[in-house]
C-alpha cells in the first residue's frame, strides 16, 4: 500500500512540476496547485499510514493514527488555498493589464521604464 | 520579567491590522495615525525586549500553557530580540517615508497589509517551533504579495505573479522538508530538534540530511542565494520603492533562519550532518556576491542597481555566515544590521530620484532633478554604505568579515575586495549619470517637486542608524560577540525550553 | 588628544563652508583658512617634541575586538607631511578663493577640499593601519568629488571615475596587504608592526603583502603602469591639481612606502620592484612631458616623473637615499605647487594653457614670469635652487647603485631622466614667456591681483630660501623625517659643491647641456613623436571598463530576463540535486516497518488518481478540462484521506477543492480557454525530465519515510494522551488545531484574511481607469452562453439547500471539538452554500439580499481569535490557554463549553469572510465586464441593465 501512495505522490509531484514549468500562468498555477496537493499527501504520509483508527478518542479504539501530521496538513491546505486564490487573482490581473497571460516577462523584468510611482491616481 | 510581552510584537500588529480593516478602511488619515502609532509602540516594546534579552538568559513563552516540545513556544533570546528591534526600526522609517510620499494613497489596504507584514516577520523571528516558522513565513509572504503589487500596473503585476510563483515553490519545499524532519525525529520544537540531532540513530542520518538541506534551500530562496536568487531583481525592481526598502529585512529572515538552524540546531559537530551546511553556503555566497556586483555595474536602471546591490549584500552576509565560528557569526550579525539599513536607505533614495526624474533608466541624460544637491548627497552616502567604503559601517562590516574568514583568505578576500571595486564603479557610474551628467544639459526651467520633508526624515533616520553603527562599532560588536557566543553554545536556549518527555 | 583633534579639525571644518557660503565667498574661504591655520598651529605646538626625537601619541579605543582603534602618532615623517598638507592647503585656500569664478559653488568646493585635507592628515598621523586604510579610501573619494567638481565637463566626470577606479582599486589591494601584515604581527598598530621587521620579512606571506601594499602605493602615486589616471585628473580646477595631484595626495603613496620602509625595505624584492618601477616611471613620464602642449599636462607628467624619482630613491633601501627622497619631497612640493598655480594664472588670464597659442608673455605678465621661471629652473635642477640640491644628491645615489650586477645603468638612466626634465622645464619657460608677443591670445593677458600670485610667490621664496641656505632652512626637517623613516638618527649634509670628483657634477652638466640641445631641436623631435603611434591609455581604460560593464550587463540581464519558467526549472533541479547529494553522502538504513497489504478499493482509487494525473499532463491545454481533472484528483485525495483514517482531512480537502475549483472557474471565465503550443519538443522533453526527477525523488523519499519507524517517540503521543483530559475534546486533530497548536491556526486564518484583503486591493487597482479597466469594458464572452443563465431548477434547489446548508454548517461547527468538523470546515460549507446562491441567481441579486460586510467578518474573526488568546492573560495564563467545563441543564444532556470553541468561531468567521470577499471581488470584475445583472431571482429573459456601478456590488 505504501508503494501505491508513494507512486501516486511521485506522479502528482511530477505532473505539478511539469505544469509549473509551462509558459502561461494558468497551467503554472494548476501545476503549483497539484504540487501543494502532493505536499499535503507527503506530510500526511510522514505520519505513517494506518486504516480504521481515526484520531478520535473512543472507548474501544485499538489505536489512533498520528494526529499531528493531519493537523499540519489541515493548516497547510488552508494556507495553500489562500495562496492559490491570490495568485489566481494576480494572474487574472496581469492578464487584464497586459492583454496576454504569459508567465515570462519578455521585456526583461520591466526594466525598460518604471512609471514614476506606478499606481496612477488612487 | 517580560512574560506576555514576548508575544506583543505579533499580536499588536495583528490586532491593529484587523482594527484598521474593521473600523477605518475608508479613512486614510485614521489609518496613518493608528498604523504609525502601532509601529512606534512596537519599536518601544522591541527596545524593551532587546534590553531584557541582553540582561536575562533566553526566555520561553509557552503558548496555551502547553509544555515544550508538545505545544508551540516563542523564544526571546538576543538574536530574536535583535531581529525584531531591527524590523521595528526599519518599519518605522519606511512608514514615515510612505506617509511623506503618499505612497499609501496609491492603492487600498496599505497600512493593514503593512501591519500584517510586521506580524509575520516578528512571528518568524520569535517562534521556537519549526512548523510555526513555516506558518509565519506564509503570513509575511502573503502580506508581502499584497504590498509588492500595491498600486498595480502591468510590470508590477507580472513581476508579482513570478514572485508568488517562486515562493510557492519555496513553500512546498518547506513543507516537504518539515514532513521529512517530523517523520525522522518526531518533533517540531527547535530546541528539541537541536537535542535530537545530536543523538540521531546512524541509519536515519541520510534522511535527516535531506530534511536539513531542504530547509536550507528554503532559507536560501528567502535569502536570494545563487542559484535561487532569480526572483529578487525582478521583484525588488518592480515593487514600490518603500516596499522594496521594507523587503530589505525579508531577505534577512532567510539569513536569520540559516544562522538559527546552522549554528544552533545542526552545528558542524553534529554527527549526522557535519559540515553539510557550510559546504553549501560558502560557494553559493561567493557566487551570489559576484553576481550581485556584476549586476550593480551592469544595471540599466536605478531600481535594478539597488536590487543587485541587495543581492551582493546577501552574498557577503552568507559568506560571513558560512564561517560558522563565533567570530564569523558576530561579523555576520553586524553586517546583517548594516546591510538592512543601507539597502533600505538605497531603495528609498532611488525612489526619491525616480519620482522626481519620472524615469528609471540610466542611459538618458535628463535635466537636474528637484532637491538635486540634497538627494545627491544622500545617494553618495548610501552608495558609500552599500559599496562598503569608509567611513560608514559597511567598511567596518567588511573588515570584520575579512578578519573573521582569514582562514579562507585565499578564496574569500579576493572575491570580497574585487567585487567591492566593481560595486564602487557601478555606483560611480550611476551617480555621475544621474547627478553630474544632468548638468551637461542646462534645465529649461527650475524643476518643481514638493519637498516632502517627512520622506527625507525617514532616509535621514536610516543613515543616522548607519552612523551610530559606525561610531559605536566597539560596543555594538561586543554585543554581537556575546550574541554569537550564546548561539554557538545553545545550552541556555535549550534549558529555557524545559523539554518534557511524553507521558 | 591633540593629534586626534588635528585630524578631526578639517572634518569639522568641512561642515562650515556649506553654511558660511550664505555669508559670501570671502567668509567661506576665511573660515576654511582659519580651521586649517588652527590645525597647523596645533601641529606646530607638537613640533618641538618631535624634533627632540620624541614620538607624540594619542590613543582612543574604537573597536578593540577587531583591533581598529583611533590611535594617532606624530614623528618626523608625520610632521613633514602634515606640515606640507596643512601649509600648502592654506595657500590653496587663498588661491582658490580668487581662482574660482562666480558661477562655481564655492561652498561645495571648500567642503570637499576640507574633507580631503582631513583624510590626508589622517593618513599621515595614523598609528593604526586599519584607521589608515579608512583615511586612505577617503582621499580617493574626496578626490573623486573634486575632480568631478565641474559637473558639466565630460572630461571631469570621466577623469574622476578613472581616478576612483585606479586609486580605489589600489586601496582595496592595500587593505588585503595590510590585513596580511596585521595577521603576521598579530596587531594592527603601526608602532607594533614597525618593530617586527624580522617576523615580517621571514614570513611566507611577505611577498604577497609587499606586492599588495605596493599596488596601493603605486596606484596612488601614479607609478608606471598606473600613471595614466593622473593626467586625466587635471580636468579638475587648477587649485585641486596643485594641491591633490602634485603636492599631497599623490605623495600619499610615497608616504606609505616611507612609513613601511623599516619593515618592508632592504630586501632584493623591495629593491627590484620599487627602484625599477621608479626609474621607469621617471624616464618615461619625463619623455612624455616634453611633448605635451597643454601646460597642465606637461606639469602632470613631470609630477609623475618626479614621483618616480622619489620612489626610486626609496627603492634603493639605503638611509642616504631615503634622506634624499625626503628632501626632494619637500622641494618638489614647493616648486611644483608654484608651477601649477602659475599655469592656473596663465589659463585664468590668457584663457588658454596651450603652449602653441602662448609665448611672449614675459612683458605682459612680468610677475607671473618671475615666479614661473624660478620654479621651473628649480624643477630643471639649476643651481643654486633647491631642485638642484636634491637632484645632485639623487644622481650621486644613482651613480653608486648597482642594478642586477650592472654598475652604470642606474646612473645613465637617472641622467637621461634629469636631461629630459631640464628640457621640458626650459620648454615651459621658453614657449610660454619668451619669444615675440603675439596678437592672437584668446584674451588679453596681464598679471592678476595679488590674491592669485601671493601663494605661488610665497612658495618661490621657499624655493630660494632652501636653495641658498639648505642646512639652515631644511636640514633639520630632513633629519627628523629621515630619522623616522630609517629608525636611526641621521644628519644630512646638503651642499652645492661636492667637488670635481663627484660624478653627480658631470651628470648634471651632461643633463643640462643635453637638455638644452634637446629643446633646441624640439620641433624635430616633436614631428617624430607625432609620427610614431603610441598606446592611448584612456582609450584602453575605457575599452576595458566599458567591456566589463557590457559583459556584466549581458550576463545579469540574460540570467534575469524574466523567464520564470527557467527560474523555476533551475530551482527544481537545484533542490533535487542538493537533496540527492545530501542523501548520498549520508548513511542510510532501510526501514523495517511492516507494509500494509494492497486491497482492491484503494487500488481502484489509486488507478483513478493516476489516470487523472496522466490525463492532466496530456490535456492541460484545454483549461476547462484541466479544472475538471483537478477536481477529480482532489476528490481522490480526499477519499484517500478518509480511507487512511483522516476524516477531518477528507472533509477539508473536499470543501477546499470545491471552493478552489469554483474560484478558478470564475477566473477562467476571463482568461483564454486554451493554452497555445509555445514550447518545442526539446523544451518539453527537458521539462518532463526535470518533472520526473522531482517526482521520483519525492516518491522515493516518502516511501523511505513511510516504511520506517520514528527514531524517537513523537510529540503526538502527548497530544493523543492529553486531548481529552487536558484539551477537553475527543477529536484530537481539532484539539491540536484549536489548542495544542492553536497559534498555528491563528496564523493560518490570518493568512486567509490577508489573502482576501490582497485580492480586494488588487481588484480596486484593476477597476481604476487604466488598461485593465478598458479591457474589461470592451470584454465580450468567448463562450456560448446558456439560454437562461440562472436556470429555475437550480435557483429553486439552492434556495431550499441554503437553510439546510447553514444548519449543516452550524452542526459541523458545534461537533468539531469532539467529532470530525470544526470552524474551518463549517466556514467553507456555509461559504459554498452562499456561493451557490451566487451561481444560481447572480451576485448582484444575492448581494442585494445579504447586506453583510465581508471586511467586517474577516476582521471580526481575527479579532475574536485574538481575544480568546488574550483572554487567558486575565487568568494569568499564557496566550491561548484554553479552559472548558461540562454543564448540565435539564432536560438537555450534559454538554461542554470550551473557550476553544470561541476561538473556533473566529476561525469560522475569517474563513467565511475571506472566501466571500474574494468572490465579491471576482464578481465586481465580472460586473465591470458587463455581465448581465438580474434584479429578479431568476430570469428567463436576460435583463438589459448592463451597467451596474461596481460600488453597489461591494
Amino acid at each position: 500500500m505504501e508503494a501505491l501512495v508513494a507512486s501516486a505522490l511521485g506522479l502528482l509531484t511530477a505532473a505539478g512540476t511539469y505544469l509549473m514549468l509551462r509558459l502561461r500562468t494558468f497551467p503554472m498555477i494548476v501545476g503549483l496547485t497539484l504540487l501543494s496537493y502532493a505536499v499535503n499527501v507527503f506530510i500526511f504520509a510522514a505520519g505513517r499510514l494506518v486504516t480504521g483508527m481515526p484520531p478520535i478518542i473512543t472507548k474501544d479504539a485499538i489505536g489512533y493514527a498520528d494526529p499531528l501530521p493531519q493537523a499540519l496538513v489541515l493548516t497547510a491546505i488552508v494556507i495553500s488555498f489562500g495562496m492559490t486564490a491570490v495568485i489566481v487573482m494576480m494572474a487574472l490581473g496581469a492578464f487584464l493589464e497586459a492583454g496576454d497571460d504569459r508567465a515570462d516577462m519578455t521585456e526583461g523584468d520591466g526594466q525598460a521604464d518604471k512609471p514614476s510611482g506606478g499606481g496612477g491616481a488612487p | 520579567m517580560m512574560s506576555h510581552w514576548i508575544i506583543a510584537p505579533v499580536m499588536l500588529p495583528a490586532v491593529v491590522g484587523a482594527l484598521i480593516v474593521l473600523l477605518m478602511r475608508n479613512d486614510l488619515m485614521l489609518q496613518r495615525v493608528f498604523s504609525l502609532g502601532a509601529t512606534i509602540v512596537l519599536a518601544a516594546i522591541s527596545l524593551a525586549m532587546l534590553y531584557a534579552a541582553t540582561v536575562h538568559p533566553p526566555e520561553v513563552y509557552f503558548l496555551g500553557n502547553w509544555p515544550a516540545p508538545f505545544g508551540i513556544v516563542l523564544v526571546l533570546d538576543r538574536l530574536s530580540a535583535l531581529m525584531v528591534a531591527l524590523t521595528a526600526f526599519l518599519a518605522l522609517c519606511v512608514q514615515l517615508y510612505v506617509i511623506g510620499t503618499d505612497w499609501d494613497a496609491r492603492g487600498r489596504h496599505f497600512h493593514a497589509l503593512f501591519q500584517f507584514q510586521l506580524m509575520g516577520i516578528s512571528g518568524a523571528f520569535l517562534t521556537g517551533d519549526a512548523f510555526n516558522l513555516f506558518v509565519f513565513f506564509e503570513v509575511l509572504l502573503i502580506a508581502s504579495y499584497g504590498l509588492m503589487i500595491h498600486g498595480g500596473g502591468k510590470n508590477r503585476l507580472r513581476a508579482g505573479v513570478q514572485y508568488v510563483a517562486f515562493n510557492l515553490l519555496g513553500s512546498s519545499l518547506f513543507l516537504f522538508g518539515l514532513g521529512t524532519l517530523y517523520a525522522v525525529t518526531g518533533t517540531l520544537n527547535i530546541a528539541d530538534l537541536a537535542v535530537k540531532a545530536q543523538v540521531l540513530p546512524e541509519g536515519d542520518a541520510a534522511l535527516f540530511r535531506v530534511a536539513v538541506v531542504m530547509l536550507f534551500l528554503v532559507f536560501a530562496i528567502k535569502g536570494a542565494l545563487v542559484p535561487l536568487q532569480f526572483w529578487l531583481p525582478g521583484t525588488y525592481a518592480n515593487a514600490p520603492g518603500p516596499v522594496a526598502a521594507l523587503f530589505a529585512v525579508m531577505t534577512k529572515v532567510g539569513a536569520y533562519a540559516v544562522i538559527r538552524f546552522g549554528v544552533m540546531v545542526v552545528p558542524a559537530t553534529t554527527p549526522a550532518t557535519g559540515g553539510l551546511v557550510a559546504d553549501m553556503v560558502l560557494p553559493a555566497g561567493l557566487l551570489t556576491l559576484v553576481l550581485g556586483a556584476l549586476g550593480v555595474l551592469g544595471a540599466g536602471t536605478l531600481s535594478r542597481l539597488a536590487a543587485f546591490a541587495a543581492v551582493a549584500s546577501m552574498g557577503t552576509l552568507f559568506i560571513a555566515i558560512s564561517g560558522f565560528t563565533p567570530a564569523a557569526t558576530s561579523a555576520a550579525l553586524y553586517y546583517m544590521v548594516h546591510s538592512t539599513l543601507a539597502g533600505a536607505a538605497l531603495f528609498l533614495i532611488v525612489d526619491l530620484v525616480i519620482d522626481r526624474r519620472a524615469h528609471d533608466g540610466l542611459h538618458a541624460a535628463l535635466p537636474p532633478i528637484a532637491q538635486s544637491g540634497l538627494i545627491a548627497g544622500l545617494f553618495l552616502a548610501s552608495a558609500i554604505a552599500s559599496a562598503g567604503m569608509p567611513p560608514l559601517s559597511g567598511f567596518i562590516g567588511k573588515l570584520l568579515v575579512l578578519d573573521a574568514l582569514r582562514d579562507q583568505a585565499g578564496l574569500v578576500w579576493p572575491v570580497i575586495l574585487g567585487t567591492s571595486l566593481i560595486v564602487i564603479l557601478g555606483f560611480a557610474r550611476a551617480g555621475s549619470t544621474v547627478f553630474w551628467k544632468a548638468h551637461a544639459s542646462a534645465p529649461l526651467e527650475a524643476p518643481r517637486h514638493p519637498p516632502e520633508a517627512l520622506s527625507f526624515v525617514a532616509v535621514g533616520a536610516l543613515l543616522a542608524g548607519l552612523t551610530v553603527l559606525t561610531v559605536f562599532a566597539g560596543p555594538v560588536t561586543a554585543w554581537m560577540d556575546a550574541t554569537a557566543a550564546s548561539l554557538h553554545d545553545p545550552a541556555a536556549y535549550i534549558a529555557a525550553n524545559n523539554l518534557q518527555k511524553a507521558r | 588628544m591633540s593629534l586626534a583633534l588635528i585630524a578631526a579639525l578639517p572634518f569639522l571644518g568641512a561642515l562650515l563652508p556649506g553654511l558660511m557660503i550664505r555669508a559670501g565667498k570671502n567668509a567661506c574661504a576665511a573660515i576654511s583658512g582659519m580651521v586649517t591655520a588652527l590645525a597647523l598651529l596645533l601641529l606646530g605646538l607638537n613640533a618641538p617634541a618631535v624634533l627632540r626625537g620624541e614620538v607624540v601619541q594619542t590613543r582612543i579605543e574604537w573597536m578593540p575586538a577587531l583591533g581598529l582603534n583611533a590611535h594617532f602618532m606624530l614623528d618626523g615623517l608625520g610632521l613633514l607631511f602634515a606640515g606640507l598638507i596643512l601649509g600648502i592647503g592654506l595657500l590653496i585656500i587663498l588661491y582658490a578663493r580668487f581662482y574660482l569664478s562666480k558661477s562655481d559653488p564655492m561652498g561645495q568646493f571648500y567642503t570637499y577640499l576640507m574633507l580631503f585635507q582631513g583624510a590626508m592628515v589622517g593618513i599621515v598621523l595614523s598609528d593604526n593601519i586599519l584607521l589608515l586604510l579608512i583615511f586612505w579610501e577617503l582621499t580617493s573619494l574626496s578626490s573623486f568629488l573634486l575632480i568631478g567638481f565641474w559637473k558639466h565637463l565630460p572630461e571631469g566626470r570621466q577623469g574622476a571615475r578613472m581616478a576612483l577606479a585606479v586609486t580605489g582599486g589600489g586601496g582595496l589591494a592595500l587593505i588585503a596587504g595590510m590585513l596580511i601584515l596585521g595577521n603576521i604581527v598579530g596587531s594592527y598598530d603601526l608602532s607594533v608592526i614597525l618593530e617586527n621587521k624580522e617576523a615580517i620579512q621571514a614570513s611566507a606571506w611577505y611577498l604577497p603583502a609587499l606586492i599588495l601594499i605596493l599596488l596601493g602605493c603605486f596606484t596612488k602615486s601614479a607609478q608606471f603602469p598606473f600613471h595614466f589616471w593622473l593626467p586625466h585628473a587635471m580636468a579638475a580646477p587648477t587649485p585641486v591639481s596643485a594641491y591633490l595631484h602634485s603636492a599631497t595626495m599623490v605623495k600619499a603613496g610615497l608616504f606609505l612606502m616611507a612609513r613601511m620602509w623599516p619593515v618592508l625595505a632592504g630586501t632584493p624584492e623591495w629593491f627590484y620592484i620599487v627602484a625599477t618601477t621608479g626609474l621607469i616611471t621617471m624616464v618615461m613620464a619625463a619623455k612624455i612631458a616634453l611633448f605635451k602642449d597643454d601646460l597642465k599636462a606637461l606639469l602632470a607628467f613631470s609630477t609623475i616623473s618626479h614621483l618616480g624619482l622619489i620612489t626610486m630613491l626609496l627603492g634603493f633601501g639605503t638611509a642616504e637615499a631615503a634622506a634624499v627622497a625626503v628632501f626632494h619631497i619637500i622641494n618638489h612640493a614647493t616648486f611644483k605647487a608654484a608651477l601649477f598655480m602659475s599655469a592656473g594664472i596663465i589659463d585664468h588670464e590668457a584663457h588658454t594653457r596651450d603652449l602653441k597659442r602662448l609665448g611672449g608673455l614675459r612683458t605682459l605678465m612680468p610677475i607671473t614670469f618671475a615666479i614661473s621661471t624660478l620654479a621651473a629652473l628649480s624643477m630643471a635642477g639649476i643651481p643654486p635652487l633647491n631642485g638642484f640640491l636634491s637632484k645632485e644628491l639623487m644622481l650621486e645615489e644613482a651613480a653608486h647603485t648597482v642594478w642586477y650586477g650592472n654598475p652604470w645603468i642606474m646612473g645613465v638612466a637617472a641622467t637621461v631622466g634629469a636631461l629630459l626634465s631640464v628640457a621640458y622645464s626650459f620648454r615651459f619657460i621658453a614657449h610660454t614667456f619668451l619669444g615675440p608677443v603675439r596678437d592672437d591670445y584668446p584674451s588679453k593677458p596681464h598679471d592678476p591681483g595679488i590674491g592669485l600670485y601671493a601663494a605661488p610667490a610665497f612658495l618661490v621664496v621657499l624655493v630660494l630660501l632652501i636653495g641658498f641656505a639648505p642646512m639652515a632652512s631644511a636640514a633639520w626637517l630632513v633629519n627628523a623625517a629621515t630619522g623616522a623613516v630609517t629608525g636611526e638618527a641621521v644628519s644630512v649634509k646638503i651642499t652645492h659643491w661636492h667637488g670635481l670628483a663627484a660624478p653627480a657634477l658631470w651628470m648634471s652638466l651632461a643633463a643640462i647641456g643635453g637638455g638644452l640641445m634637446l629643446l633646441g631641436s624640439h620641433a624635430f623631435w616633436m614631428r617624430i613623436w607625432d609620427a610614431v603611434p603610441r598606446p592611448e591609455a584612456k582609450a584602453m581604460f575605457d575599452a576595458v571598463l566599458g567591456g566589463v560593464a557590457q559583459a556584466s550587463r549581458a550576463i545579469t540581464d540574460t540570467l534575469h530576463d524574466g523567464a520564470i519558467s527557467r527560474y523555476l526549472g533551475i530551482g527544481t533541479i537545484t533542490i533535487a540535486a542538493a537533496s540527492y547529494w545530501a542523501f548520498d553522502t549520508g548513511t542510510h538504513l532501510a526501514g523495517t516497518r511492516p507494509l500494509m497489504p494492497v486491497s482492491a478499493v484503494p487500488a481502484l482509487g489509486w488507478l483513478a488518481l493516476v489516470l487523472a494525473t496522466l490525463a492532466i499532463m496530456i490535456f492541460h491545454r484545454n483549461r476547462l478540462l484541466t479544472l475538471v481533472l483537478v477536481g477529480i484528483i482532489g476528490l481522490m485525495i480526499s477519499v484517500m484521506f478518509a480511507y487512511f483514517s483522516a476524516p477531518d482531512l477528507a472533509l477539508t480537502q473536499i470543501s477546499v477543492e470545491v471552493v478552489t475549483v469554483i474560484l478558478m472557474l470564475l477566473a477562467l471565465n476571463f482568461l483564454p480557454k486554451r493554452t497555445p503550443v509555445e514550447s518545442g519538443i526539446p523544451r518539453r522533453t527537458w521539462d518532463m525530465a526535470v518533472a520526473i526527477t522531482a517526482g521520483a525523488g519525492i516518491a522515493a523519499l516518502s516511501y523511505m519515510l513511510m516504511t520506517r519507524d520514528f527514531a524517537f517517540p513523537t510529540i503526538a503521543e502527548y497530544h493523543v494522551a492529553n486531548s481529552k483530559p487536558e484539551g477537553g475534546g475527543t477529536n484530537i486533530v481539532n484539539v491540536i488545531l484549536v489548542d495544542f497548536r492553536g497559534y498555528d491556526t491563528f496564523g493560518e486564518i490570518t493568512v486567509l484574511g490577508i489573502a482576501a484583503l490582497v485580492i480586494f486591493a488588487l481588484t480596486e487597482a484593476l477597476l481604476r481607469a487604466g488598461p485593465a479597466n478598458d479591457r474589461l469594458l470592451a470584454w465580450r464572452s468567448d463562450q456560448r452562453q446558456a439560454g437562461d443563465r440562472h436556470p429555475m431548477m437550480l435557483v429553486v434547489a439552492t434556495r431550499l439547500i441554503l437553510p439546510i446548508a447553514l444548519m449543516v454548517g452550524v452542526f459541523i461547527f458545534l461537533r468539531g471539538h469532539n467529532q470530525p468538523g470544526g470552524g474551518f470546515i463549517a466556514g467553507l460549507v456555509v461559504a459554498i452554500a452562499l456561493i451557490m446562491q451566487y451561481m444560481a441567481s447572480g451576485f448582484a441579486w444575492t448581494a442585494s439580499r445579504q447586506r453583510v460586510d465581508y471586511h467586517g467578518i474577516i476582521a471580526a474573526g481575527v479579532l475574536i481569535a485574538s481575544a480568546t488568546g488574550i483572554g487567558s492573560w486575565f487568568a494569568g495564563l499564557p496566550f491561548m490557554t484554553t479552559g472548558f467545563n461540562y454543564f448540565h441543564l435539564p432536560p438537555l444532556e450534559e454538554f461542554e463549553l470550551a473557550t476553544a470553541a470561541i476561538f473556533d468561531l473566529g476561525v469560522f468567521l475569517t474563513v467565511l469572510g475571506a472566501v466571500m470577499l474574494s468572490l465579491a471581488s471576482l464578481s465586481r470584475i465580472a460586473l465591470r465586464a458587463g455581465e448581465t445583472v438580474n434584479v429578479q431571482p431568476f430570469d428567463i429573459d436576460p435583463s438589459v441593465d448592463r451597467t451596474l456601478d461596481s460600488e453597489e456590488a461591494r
